[in-house]
């Protein structure tokens, strides 16, 4: 089964960072990916520039509207996430500890729903969302 | 450039249905997401997608003093919540925006956008000797 972990933090305290603490956590979090491929639990993983980067669509009668920032303002932002496939919830924490973010911000741990289980097969072979 | 759509919506609004209703409106949900699927692989900008289970399966994990502190529910409560995702290749932000507006959560709850990282154009190689290049 699937599990998204959602990485948060506060993202001013990455902006004050030099460019020597940047690489080591760019490479702590390369570190990571490779040791989850190599576990074979890797599927995909990003980081994301800072919410000022952030637009939020919403379709109202019709209308669409875009909004500069992100959908809530929060303590912690979204900086990035890693979606992992693991035998259970204990195997998807154990991965969550490896967060680098766990020592300074928090990791969200949930499960990703499994359509198809769920009595929605997908009709087209491929490519679509995978369950 | 790589795109994350995040999907916003409030989850209490399937708690008010019957579960005749739950299994109709799912029913159509899901027709909208797959055809919303089939025209972004046809475009060839899929890279990812899912669907979570709702906020109350979640848990948040942070270490102090070394060690593991989990509390149940998400890193915050929010008047939506983060429902599913898309990771999408697009050429710029207003493809993105494009494929936000065709999104079928765009219509009732909201979709963020946030452009992902490119650390190797940043001049941050990847370690020699790994596979991975997505980070």
């Amino acid at each position: 089964m699937r599990f998204l972990l959602t990485i948060y933090g506060e993202e001013r305290r990455l902006a004050e960072r030099d460019d020597e603490t940047t690489k080591a956590a760019v490479d702590a979090y390369w570190a990571l990916d490779n040791e989850a491929t190599a576990a074979g639990v890797f599927v995909e993983s990003a980081g994301l520039y800072p919410t000022e980067n952030a637009k939020t669509v919403r379709i109202r009668d019709g209308e669409q509207t875009v909004t500069d920032g992100p959908f809530a303002e929060t303590k912690e932002q979204l900086g990035g996430f890693y979606l992992l496939e693991c035998d259970g919830i204990e195997e998807a924490l154990e991965w969550a500890a490896k967060v680098p973010a766990a020592r300074t911000g928090s990791v969200e741990v949930r499960q990703v729903m499994d359509y198809e289980a769920a009595g929605f097969p997908n009709p087209a072979a491929e490519g679509a969302r995978s369950a | 450039m790589k795109y994350v759509l995040l999907l916003l919506g409030d989850e209490s609004g399937w708690e008010n249905l019957s579960e005749e209703e739950s299994q109709a409106e799912m029913e159509a949900e899901m027709a909208a997401y797959q055809e919303y699927d089939r025209e972004l692989s046809e475009a060839g900008v899929f890279v990812a997608g899912e669907g979570l289970q709702p906020t109350s399966t979640a848990t948040t994990m942070r270490i102090v003093g070394g060690e593991r502190v989990l509390t149940d529910g998400p890193f915050a409560e929010t008047k939506e919540q983060l429902g599913g995702f898309y990771v999408l290749d697009c050429k710029d932000l207003d493809g993105a925006l494009g494929w936000a507006e065709r999104c079928p959560a765009s219509k009732r709850g909201s979709i963020e956008i946030r452009p992902v990282i490119d650390y190797e154009a940043m001049g941050y190689q990847q370690p020699q000797g790994s596979e991975e290049a997505s980070r």
